[in-house]
């Protein structure tokens, strides 16, 4: 009997081409199993072979999703593979999105069953859950060991085309997609069991939980524009041309602030954007389109506005950990109150 | 309010020369049944057909399912303010053909009228493929007007089931439960350590195709009340409406809410179930502000612990069951609702139309989305000419022999928001 | 009131300011209250109101007002209509509007406009 065929995907850290300073190697094609796929290679056992690894840049796979997405398939495509799986990325954020987004395309594309893993907190998580069954791992490469069997049930099940059960059965992250049982006890007696627990303040699970309300609280209006000095905070990606301090196109861990000073427009000459999440090519013609500098040096004219802060901050939002987010704010903050800012105009994409 | 419920078990139904009940099977006069129905103008054509469980038939469009029960002692008649005088129920002694029901179905405008099937893959998502039914298939008068024939289809219903249900008034019941609710000062003195729950019964009442009376009273034209728990069990809620129907509160299910019968199971265990405020699902949001700001109020003047809260229908009720659990919640009374979900055909959307962090202990009654396989049957009671365009049907869903795949929507009661099914959804 | 249903532009024209389009699909009506809330009208009657889903007919109808007739939050009604546009989306990505025939798209104008009617009759219209 022929053996099932699997591709697998890997970063160039775990193809042992280095670290930070390969992160922007092109996709690469190797024959059979190298890295992490040596373990799964052995776990599947002889009625598996790992017919080749594919490999890419961190970098080089954020900053150029479309391209990189397009190489890989087509390096993937010639081995007819039955399974494809990519990573486990543990706890690396830009490994865990290039992961998800190469097994979203090549299940789009070419129509066979796709297995990745990461670590809970990993941003690629929040962005592909519901379209891959992502495998749970641990947050470092550490956990190989323990995900190495996870693959194996998941992966043969996926290509005999067997039911999937749920995720803590199976350990995969769950996706949210709510699907039908049938219950040992009617709704309405469970709906009572659960009120009597939350009466006497016991724990009372819910069976459905509501979309989660991360809401800020408005301040107070602005009362006086006129007399108001504003800034530009964005998490559309524009950064000068060259992109000097390298920030992420996606899964951003930094931010930058840059000077607008003088500044009649946003000139596609000086500013471009790194945004890794929508369609540049508007924006790459028109910055104002991200960061309305030319409406806003108007408002400033016609005294709308008391008046425009010489810099603007910014950063990539896709991808990017609620967590980094956060912290962006807290720490530039303190700037703008230096500064004198009133108000801050926050525009995404 | 005390009330005897009386029931018959009903394992089987056949024709017969006159109506009457006899070692478990009901044998009903399909004649009368048919000149009683017909003695509405408004409606041209009456057939009666019977449908057991096992059996492979399909009904649709189901309009109304009732259960036969009749007064037997105590004040007022069944369905209070709609067949019977209007009059206060809810004590004394009633008698149920239990297993037994009375279907409505007929062509109509509207196109949400749902399918029972008494046998195969998709009887189990439906509680009347368990029940014998007796079916009554009505034809409007020519030209007639929607909410004409509406109206005309819900009292055929009835009528029926009260005929039916005159047939237990003289029998010993298999069974008798006793369910009782004191006035709430003894009430609450009756069990003074348990916590006092309460129960919010949210009535569809959006107007045209989606009304529900008390005693006969539009839904949608009062304001929020209080009901002993026992008065429901008289038909004092009767349904009127044709919403989704795997969300449909039939009139079976008013007459058995499961909230108030789990509830009395309960009553002096673990919990003090001490009664039922009664809300509607208005469209205008002010109506809808200021049930929900009465629903809150009433909670907290009852003094109650916690309460349930159920809804009929999606989209526009999600609104009145969210303001009820939080304003309620925020009166400092726990809370736990009960859904039904429509998170899309992948699972994958957020199941409600609407959302407040105070909902967070919900039970789900499944979701309605679920493509469902239905095979062809050997026979037919109603049509299947409108099952492509049906909620939950689609063009091109019927197949040539019969069989049609459609969503679990267009199964009667399949995921009634009311936690009278074992279907539930979780998250994968 | 915000409608694609000549019916209820017919039977109101006049006695109420109307914003009808017959080319208007369902969404357009939704996105039309959408506008006319950002620009500080509240709605009167729920996006949804009628239960009938958003893929089954092709007719809405929503009436608003220029003053709240309840101290509602803020962002209710934004979050309401936005919450009913993402339904919509969700409803015709499961199964787009079916090509009804004309006797079935009448049908429809007809539970739309019946919809309108009991609203009209509320005594709530008054207060206007």
């Amino acid at each position: 009997m022929a053996k099932y065929k699997i591709v697998h995907y890997i970063n160039n850290f775990f193809s042992g081409a280095g670290g930070e300073e390969a992160a922007g190697m092109r996709p690469e094609v190797h024959e059979g199993a190298m890295g992490p796929g040596l373990a799964l290679l052995e776990a599947f056992g002889e009625d598996y072979e790992i017919a080749a690894t594919v490999v890419c840049g961190d970098n080089y796979f954020g900053e150029n999703l479309e391209d990189a997405t397009a190489e890989l398939l087509s390096m993937i495509e010639p081995f007819k593979p039955d399974l494809f799986i990519a990573g486990p990325a543990f706890n690396a954020g830009r490994y865990g999105v290039a992961c998800g987004t190469i097994c979203k395309a090549v299940e789009k594309e070419l129509g066979i069953p796709v297995l990745t893993g990461m670590y809970e907190e990993n941003p690629g998580v929040d962005m592909f859950r519901k379209d891959l069954i992502v495998i749970k791992t641990k947050n470092s490469a550490a956990g190989m060991r323990k995900a190495v069997p996870v693959f194996k049930n998941l992966g043969e099940k996926l290509v005999k085309g067997e039911e999937i059960l749920g995720p803590d059965i199976e350990g995969y992250l769950e996706r949210g997609i709510r699907v039908n049982y049938f219950a040992e006890k009617r709704g309405s007696e469970r709906a009572i069991e659960l009120l009597v627990k939350k009466c006497r303040g016991e724990e009372c699970p819910t069976e459905y939980p509501m979309p989660k309300f991360d809401r800020v609280e408005p301040t107070a209006p602005v009362t006086d524009m006129a007399h108001t000095k504003i800034a530009i905070v964005t998490s559309g990606g524009i950064v000068p041309q060259g992109n000097p301090d390298h920030i992420e196109s996606s899964s951003a861990t930094k931010y930058g602030i840059y000077s607008i000073a003088g500044m009649e427009r946003m000139d596609k000459k000086d500013f471009m954007t790194v945004h890794g999440g929508y369609d540049r090519a508007f924006v790459t013609e028109d910055p104002n389109l991200v960061i309305p500098l030319d409406v806003l040096r108007e408002m400033e004219k016609e005294g709308v506005i008391g008046e425009l802060a010489d810099y603007f901050i910014t950063t990539t939002g896709t991808g990017t950990a609620t967590g980094n987010a956060k912290a962006f704010g807290e720490d530039f903050v303190g700037k703008l109150k230096e500064d004198g800012i009133g108000a801050v105009i926050l525009t995404s994409t | 309010m005390k009330l005897e419920l009386g029931k018959i078990y009903i394992r089987d139904v056949q024709f017969a020369e006159k109506t009457y009940v006899k070692d478990g099977t009901l044998y009903v006069c399909k004649e009368e049944i048919e000149k009683l129905v017909l003695e509405d103008e408004r409606l041209t054509g009456a057939r009666v057909e019977l449908a057991r469980p096992g059996e492979s038939v399909r009904i649709s469009p189901v309009k109304d399912v009732i259960e036969p029960r009749v007064k037997v002692e105590g004040n007022g008649a069944v369905f209070p303010g709609v067949i019977g005088k209007v009059g206060q129920v809810g004590e004394g002694r009633t008698h149920a053909l239990v297993g037994a029901t009375v279907i409505t179905c007929g062509k109509i405008v509207g196109f949400q009228e749902g399918v029972i099937d008494m046998s195969g893959p998709t009887a189990k998502y439906t509680p009347f493929s368990q029940t014998n039914n007796v079916c009554v298939v009505i034809e409007p008068a020519d030209g007639l007007e929607t909410h004409d024939y509406e109206a005309a289809g819900r009292m055929a219903g009835l009528k029926t089931a009260v005929y039916v249900a005159e047939a237990a008034k003289n029998l010993v019941p298999d069974e008798i439960v006793t369910y009782e609710t004191k006035p709430l000062l003894e009430q609450i003195a009756q069990y003074p350590d348990l916590p006092k729950i309460g129960y919010v019964h949210m009535l569809q009442s959006q107007g045209l195709l989606h009304d529900t009376y008390y005693y006969g009273v539009d839904a949608k034209k009062f304001i929020p009340t209080i009901m002993y728990p026992t008065e429901i069990m008289d038909g004092a809620i009767v349904s009127g409406n044709c919403v989704a129907p795997c969300d449909k509160v039939t009139t079976y299910h008013h007459l058995n809410n499961p909230v108030i019968e789990d509830l009395y199971q309960h009553h002096g265990k673990d919990l003090n179930f001490v009664g039922v405020i009664l809300t509607n699902e208005n469209v205008f949001l002010a109506d809808k502000e200021r049930h929900s700001d009465m629903v809150a109020k009433l909670a907290k003047y009852l003094g109650l612990d916690g309460l349930l809260i159920t809804e009929e229908g999606y989209g526009n009720p999600d609104t009145d069951l969210m303001m009820n659990c939080k304003k309620v919640t925020q009166a400092g009374v726990k809370v736990v609702i009960i859904t039904d979900e429509f998170p899309g055909r992948d699972g994958k959307s957020y199941s409600l139309a609407d959302a407040v962090p105070e909902a967070d202990t919900m039970v789900s009654c499944g979701q309605g989305n679920l493509i469902v396989h239905f095979p062809p049957m050997d026979k037919l009671i109603g049509t299947m000419d409108y099952v492509e365009s049906q909620i939950g049907g689609y063009a091109g869903c019927m197949n040539e022999d019969g069989s049609f795949d459609a969503e679990l929507q267009i199964i009667i009661a399949s995921t009634i928001a009311n936690g009278f099914n074992k279907l539930a959804a979780r998250t994968y | 009131m915000v409608t694609n249903n000549v019916r209820c532009l017919e039977k109101w024209e006049g006695k109420l300011q109307i914003d009808y389009n017959e080319e208007w699909a369902y969404l357009d009506v939704l996105l039309a209250a959408r506008d006319y809330i950002h620009r500080g009208y509240f709605l009167l009657t729920h996006p949804l109101a009628g239960s009938v889903k958003p893929n089954q007919t092709p007719f809405k109808s929503i009436i608003l007002s220029e003053e709240s007739l309840e101290g509602a939050e803020d962002f209710r009604d934004l979050t309401l209509i936005e919450e009913s546009i993402e339904a919509y989306h969700k409803f015709m990505g499961n199964r787009p509007l079916p090509e009804w025939s004309e006797k079935s798209v009448e049908d429809f104008r007809t539970i739309d406009l019946s919809l309108m009617e009991g609203v009209m009759a509320n005594p709530i219209m008054n207060r206007r």
